[in-house]
C-alpha cells in the first residue's frame, strides 16, 4: 500500500501541509484562497515542536492493524482491502468518538463546530497525483512510498 | 475447518471478518438470537427517530453473502456438548464445530423491587427488540422514568426526550455517569440534560412500583418518600455476562466466562470474546477480543492483555468527554491530581509515582488517543519534565524506518 513516509529531520515546521489539507477539504478553494479562519477549517495532519527533537510531523499512518477501525461501532471506519487506506464514511458515523480514544497517536479529532463527525485523513481519496499535503511540502519531508501490507 | 460463533455483535462479527480475511476457506457459522445485525451503541438514534433499523447496522447489507458466512438469525443457543463438539439450538438443531467462539455478550436484569418485574411497561435498553417495544410505547406515553443514570440510561433518556416525553432519571449515587465522570464533569452533562427538559433525582432509589389493573407500573415510590408518575419505565441498572447455555459444559466461569490471554476457555477449542468475558464492556474491546480470538483459532499466538476496564467517550448535546482509568481516587491511594480549566474545557489527570492512573478530558478531546496508551502500558512520564497538559504523542515519537508506522519511544 501507499503510505506517507515522514523524514522529520527535513521538516521546517512551515505548516504548508496543514494549509494544503484544509484547502483540499474546502470545496472550490486553493492554497491561496482557502479560508483559514472558517469554523470548518480543520487540518488532518499536525506538526508538533519539541525543544530537543525539533519538528515532529504527525500524520495518519493508515495502520496495518488500525485501532480506530477496530473501535468503530457504526462501520464508518473501514480499511480498504485494495488500497490499504482507512476510509471514513460520515453518513454512517454516530459521533461516539471511540475512535478518537483509540488512535494511539492522537491523530483523530471531533470536528470543532458540530461535534457530529470525525476529522480523518482520507489520503485525498486516492487521487492519482497523490495527497495534497505531500505536494505542498517544499522540503520533501513527507513523500508517498509503497510499503508492503 | 468449521468455526461456529455464538453472537452477531461487536465480538462475533469482528471475529468472523478476521477469519474470512485471513483464511477464506474456513467455514464460518454465526448464530444469534436477533433478526438482524445492529449496533446497540446506536439504539438511542433508533429510538429518537434519527435513524431507522438499517441506519443502525454496522455491516454492509450483503455482508453475509459476499463473505460466505452462514448466518442463523432468530436462533437461540440453549446448550453445548463439548464431547461431541455440538451446539444445541432452541429449534433442536445440533450444529457441529471444530472451534467455537462464545460471543454472547451481556444482558440486563431487573432488580427484585416489588412491582417492578411484574410491570408490563418496564423495558431494558440492550437490543433492537427493546428499542422497538419502547418505540411503540413512546407513541402514546407522556412520562418516562429511567432507572439508572449510567451511559445506557442517559442514552435512553436522550432518545425519549427527543420524542417529546417528560423524562425523569432516578439514580442511586450522587451524580450522573458516576463511573466515567467526576462531580464537575458530571454536572456539566446534568445541566445540559436539564436545560432540555429532563429531571434528575439523585441519591435515591426505587422501593416499589404500583401496578394498575392492566398490569402497568404507574407510580414509582422512592426511598425518600418521593412519588414519580410513569407511563413507561426503562431499567438501566447494569448488565451481566450472558452465558446460561453453557451450564454443565465444564467451562470455567466466575460471573463471566473465564479466558486466558489467548482468549481460550479452560476447554480446548472453545474461545470467548466480548462482554461475556467480563473484561471490558465496551465496543472497541469486544471487537479487539473477537479479532484476537479469531487469529488464535486459526493457529496464531496472539495475546490480549488490555484488561483494565474503565475507558469511555461521552457525547451528549455536543459536549464531548474522554474518561480513562481511575478518575476518582480515594485519599488513601495517595495520588496527585492536576486540573486545568478554561471556559470550554475541563481536564483532570491523576498521577501516582509518575504513572498516569486516570484522565478526564471534557471539551476538546481531539488528539487525546495517546492517553489510553500511556495508562494501559503504565508509562512513567516523570522523566518528561513537562506540564502534563502539554503532553501528546509527539513526546513519545518514534517510527519504524521500514514501514513508516509509528511506535512509542518509552
Ligand atoms: C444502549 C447501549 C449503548 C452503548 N453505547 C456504547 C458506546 O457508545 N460505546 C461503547 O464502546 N460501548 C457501548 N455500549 C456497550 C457495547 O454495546 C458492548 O460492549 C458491545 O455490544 C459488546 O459486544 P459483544 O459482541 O460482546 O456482545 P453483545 O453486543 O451483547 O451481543 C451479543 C450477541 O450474542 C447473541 N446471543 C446472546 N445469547 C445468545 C444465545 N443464547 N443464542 C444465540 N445468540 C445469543 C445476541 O443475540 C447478540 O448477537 C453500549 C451498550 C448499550 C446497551
Ligand atoms: S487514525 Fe490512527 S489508528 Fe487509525 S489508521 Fe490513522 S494512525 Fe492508525
Ligand atoms: S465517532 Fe464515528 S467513526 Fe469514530 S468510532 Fe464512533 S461511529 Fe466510528
Amino acid at each position: 500500500m501507499k503510505r506517507i513516509i515522514i523524514d522529520r529531520e527535513k521538516c521546517d515546521g512551515c505548516l504548508n501541509c496543514n494549509i494544503a489539507c484544509i484547502s483540499a477539504h474546502e470545496e472550490g478553494s486553493n492554497f491561496y484562497t482557502v479560508n483559514m479562519l472558517s469554523p470548518d477549517a480543520e487540518t488532518r495532519n499536525f506538526i508538533k515542536f519539541d525543544a530537543q527533537k525539533g519538528y515532529l510531523p504527525i500524520f495518519c499512518r493508515h495502520c496495518d492493524e488500525p485501532e480506530c477501525v477496530l473501535s468503530c461501532m457504526s462501520g464508518a471506519l473501514e480499511k480498504d482491502p485494495l488500497t490499504g487506506h482507512v476510509q471514513y464514511d460520515e453518513s454512517k458515523c454516530a459521533a461516539c468518538y471511540m475512535c478518537v480514544m483509540n488512535c494511539p497517536y492522537g491523530v483523530l479529532k471531533p470536528d470543532k463546530r458540530t461535534r457530529t463527525k470525525v476529522i480523518k485523513c482520507d489520503f485525498c481519496d486516492d487521487k492519482v497525483d497523490g495527497p495534497s499535503c505531500v505536494k505542498a511540502c517544499p522540503k520533501k519531508a513527507i513523500e508517498v512510498k509503497e510499503v508492503s501490507l | 475447518m468449521k468455526i461456529v460463533i455464538i453472537g452477531a455483535s461487536a465480538a462475533g462479527i469482528s471475529a468472523a471478518k478476521t477469519i474470512k480475511a485471513s483464511e477464506p476457506d474456513t467455514e464460518v457459522v454465526i448464530i444469534a438470537k436477533e433478526d438482524r445485525v445492529h449496533s446497540r451503541c446506536m439504539l438511542h438514534k433508533f429510538l429518537g427517530h434519527e435513524r431507522d433499523v438499517k441506519g443502525i447496522s454496522f455491516i454492509a447489507d450483503d455482508f453475509f453473502e459476499t463473505s460466505g458466512i452462514t448466518w442463523l438469525n432468530n436462533t437461540t443457543v440453549i446448550g453445548l456438548d463439548t464431547q461431541k463438539k455440538t451446539v444445541k439450538t432452541h429449534d433442536n438443531q445440533d450444529i457441529s464445530y471444530d472451534k467455537l467462539l462464545i460471543a454472547s455478550g451481556a444482558s440486563y436484569f431487573i432488580p427484585p423491587i416489588p412491582g417492578l418485574r411484574e410491570s408490563k411497561n418496564v423495558y431494558g435498553f440492550r437490543d433492537l427488540k427493546d428499542a422497538q417495544l419502547l418505540d411503540s410505547e413512546c407513541n402514546t406515553a407522556k412520562n418516562a422514568v429511567v432507572i439508572g443514570a449510567g451511559l445506557v440510561g442517559m442514552d435512553a433518556a436522550v432518545a425519549m426526550m427527543e420524542r417529546g416525553l417528560k423524562v425523569t432519571v432516578i439514580e442511586m449515587t450522587d451524580a450522573v455517569m458516576s463511573l466515567q465522570l467526576d462531580q464537575k464533569s458530571a454536572q456539566a452533562y446534568q445541566q445540559r440534560f436539564e436545560e432540555h427538559g429532563a429531571e434528575f433525582i439523585l441519591n435515591d432509589k426505587v422501593v416499589s412500583v404500583d401496578v394498575d389493573e392492566v398490569g402497568r407500573g404507574k407510580t414509582i415510590h422512592l426511598a425518600s418518600g418521593k412519588v414519580v408518575p410513569a407511563d413507561v419505565i426503562v431499567i438501566a441498572a447494569g448488565v451481566r455476562p450472558a452465558f446460561g447455555f453453557i451450564t454443565g459444559s465444564g467451562i470455567d466461569t466466575n460471573h463471566a466466562i473465564l479466558v486466558g490471554d489467548d482468549l481460550q476457555t479452560n476447554i480446548d477449542d472453545i474461545y470467548a470474546a466480548g462482554d461475556v468475558t467480563g473484561i471490558a464492556g465496551i465496543w472497541p474491546n469486544a471487537m479487539k477480543q473477537g479479532r484476537i480470538a479469531a487469529l488464535n483459532m486459526l493457529g496464531e499466538k496472539r495475546s490480549y492483555e488490555d484488561r483494565y476496564a474503565l475507558k469511555n467517550t461521552v457525547n451528549f448535546f455536543g459536549l464531548t468527554t474522554l474518561s480513562l482509568g481511575n478518575i476518582n481516587p480515594e485519599p488513601e491511594e495517595n495520588c496527585e491530581i492536576f486540573i486545568c480549566e478554561d471556559r470550554h474545557n475541563y481536564q483532570k489527570v491523576v498521577l501516582k509515582n509518575g504513572v498516569v492512573q486516570g484522565v478526564i478530558i471534557q471539551g476538546n478531546i481531539g488528539g487525546t488517543g495517546f492517553w489510553q496508551y500511556l495508562i494501559k502500558n503504565k508509562i512513567d512520564i516523570s522523566g518528561k519534565n513537562k506540564d502534563v497538559f502539554g503532553l501528546s504523542y509527539a513526546d513519545f515519537y518514534d517510527q519504524d524506518q521500514q514501514t513508516g508506522e509509528y511506535r512509542y519511544a518509552v
